[in-house]
């Protein structure tokens, strides 16, 4: 029992450990001296597979998660005939909470978790050596622009699910809950600060960050053949999940 | 003659299983050396430890002069363009056409933009006749044609040494005959030493100026392949006979 603990532990600690040393490792390359930095036609590369592709799902689930919060607060809204704080009911949740979270799990489990098949099967497959052999350095070449790539694209796509969801919120708003346009329009406009957005934004960039070097560790990190990169991408997940909550908890503390 | 490549008293470990055991080996500049042994007896670490891919526990390595075995993963660029390495996998990049991996390195070390590197790519694929290939991906090749690519990406770094581990492994005889071909070549023509793991015989006697064979985690026999094909040695009979009875020791059996 005590064996199994102190093991659980110990691996957990490297496992922390190996991801902090990636993390110094991206952020030397990028304030590196030496070019190049980064590969350029990766990145975009990466800015196309991650960010592109993961606009439609990100608009379905940011649409409902709006109009979620619209449909859980209306209730009391209506029962004090208060339909000015539609919006702020709605709309703060969304832009400090829940939109940044569903979009960075839904990125997580879309992005990260296939970045970290992609690069354990290069890893078991010897191809991040091969890259080596060529005196290519693989963060460099391939997880700087990734991390750089799920940072850009996981902001870009909250910003637009943040919108996306404050529509949402409003088409049940009107819909189901009878609300004027014009009532939520201003009740968006009058209660909700700019800061209120850029809460979200920053913790956006914190969760993109942790998603990405989270799931490039598990790829590079990955033991033995295709039972391996099942485990690599499991764990990739499960961490990117928890570093979201915890980096969330700590950032609302912070950032209130 | 001095050494071009020289692993020095190499000790490696896996685990608590030793596989090299103080090893000892010199190449010359210009040779094809053939690295044989069974399966598991340390020919491909031995070449790994070479481009610091693997690290020795005890020892050292050295490569025209200096020594490597002791160099960060920073500092080891230099030697990598000057020592390539062919996988036995190949190690292409399935995201990537045979033209665009080749491309790769001409694009990062020679300083030519995409288009120039895509052209000279095509130039580099024809030598191995992979030319009608250049934009097919490796998922959509045969191993023979994976491993024709991945040597034409390796010779973009135009280096002094190629380690090639196992070329001909898996591969049918026209084919492995046509990798013996390229690796003599490059060697007679364009002077790069090739240091060749691999335990096919027709490769190993058909190419090779000299071979070490491997046995117990040491050289147990360097020659010439007429040498080593008289020698008196029983485990060098057994191997080069191909015999499952004898006194050589195998792991795993």
């Amino acid at each position: 029992m005590i064996t199994a603990v102190g093991a659980g532990v110990l691996r957990i600690a490297e496992q922390v450990g190996g991801i902090v040393v990636l993390a110094g490792h991206v952020l030397r390359a990028l304030v590196s001296l030496r070019a190049p930095r980064l590969d350029g036609r990766e990145l975009v590369k990466n800015l196309y597979k991650m960010g592109n592709r993961s606009v439609p799902i990100v608009m379905l689930t940011a649409f409902f998660a709006g109009g979620l919060m619209m449909l859980q607060s209306g209730p009391f809204v209506k029962q004090f005939q208060a339909d000015a704080l539609a919006g702020w009911g709605a709309g703060y949740a969304v832009l400090r909470e829940i939109g940044p979270i569903l979009i960075a799990l839904m990125f997580s489990g879309r992005v990260g978790a296939n970045n970290t098949a992609e690069l354990a099967t290069m890893t078991v497959t010897e191809q991040l050596d091969g890259l080596r052999a060529l005196a290519i350095d693989p963060v460099r070449f391939l997880i700087v622009p990734r991390v750089l790539a799920m940072v850009v694209t996981l902001v870009a796509l909250t910003v637009i699910g943040d919108a996306i969801a404050l529509a949402g919120a409003s088409v049940v708003g009107h819909f189901l809950l009878g609300i004027e346009w014009s009532t939520l329009y201003y009740s968006f406009v009058d209660n909700l600060e700019p800061y209120d957005f850029l809460h979200g934004v920053q913790k956006a960039v914190a969760f993109g960050a942790a998603i990405a070097v989270t799931s490039c560790f598990f790829g590079v990190s990955v033991r033995g053949g295709a039972v391996g990169v099942g485990r690599a991408v499991n764990a990739a997940v499960v961490a990117a999940a928890v570093s979201i909550m915890l980096l969330d908890f700590f950032l609302t503390f912070l950032l209130a | 003659m001095t050494a071009f490549v020289e692993w020095r008293g190499i000790t490696k470990s896996f685990g608590a299983a030793p596989v090299l055991r103080g090893m000892d080996l010199a190449v010359t500049r210009g040779e094809v050396m053939f690295i044989i042994g069974t399966s598991g007896v340390g020919k491909s670490v031995t070449i790994k430890l070479l481009v610091g891919l693997l690290r020795a526990d005890a020892g050292e390595i050295y490569f025209d002069g200096s020594r490597v075995d002791h160099l960060p993963e920073s500092a080891l660029a230099p030697i990598r363009k000057r020592v390539g390495m062919v996988f036995q996998s190949s190690t292409l990049f399935d995201s990537m056409t045979l033209a665009e991996n080749v491309a790769l390195p001409l694009r990062k070390h020679h300083r030519l933009s995409q288009k120039a590197a895509l052209v000279s790519a095509r130039e580099r694929l024809a030598q191995v006749y992979m030319a009608d290939y250049a934009d097919r991906y490796p998922a959509d090749l045969s191993d023979g044609m994976r491993k024709r690519a991945a040597i034409a990406r390796t010779l973009t770094l135009d280096p002094d040494v190629v380690l090639f581990d196992e070329p001909t492994t898996g591969l049918d005889p026209v084919s492995a005959r046509r990798i013996d071909r390229l690796i003599r070549e490059l060697a007679d023509r364009s002077k790069v030493t090739c240091i060749v793991v691999s335990h096919d015989l027709p490769s190993i006697f058909g190419i090779a100026d000299r071979i070490a064979f491997l046995y117990q985690g040491k050289v147990h026999a360097l020659a010439s392949p007429a040498a080593l094909r008289a020698s008196p040695d029983p485990v060098v009979q057994q191997f080069i006979g191909g015999l499952s009875t004898g006194p050589m020791e195998t792991p795993g059996f």
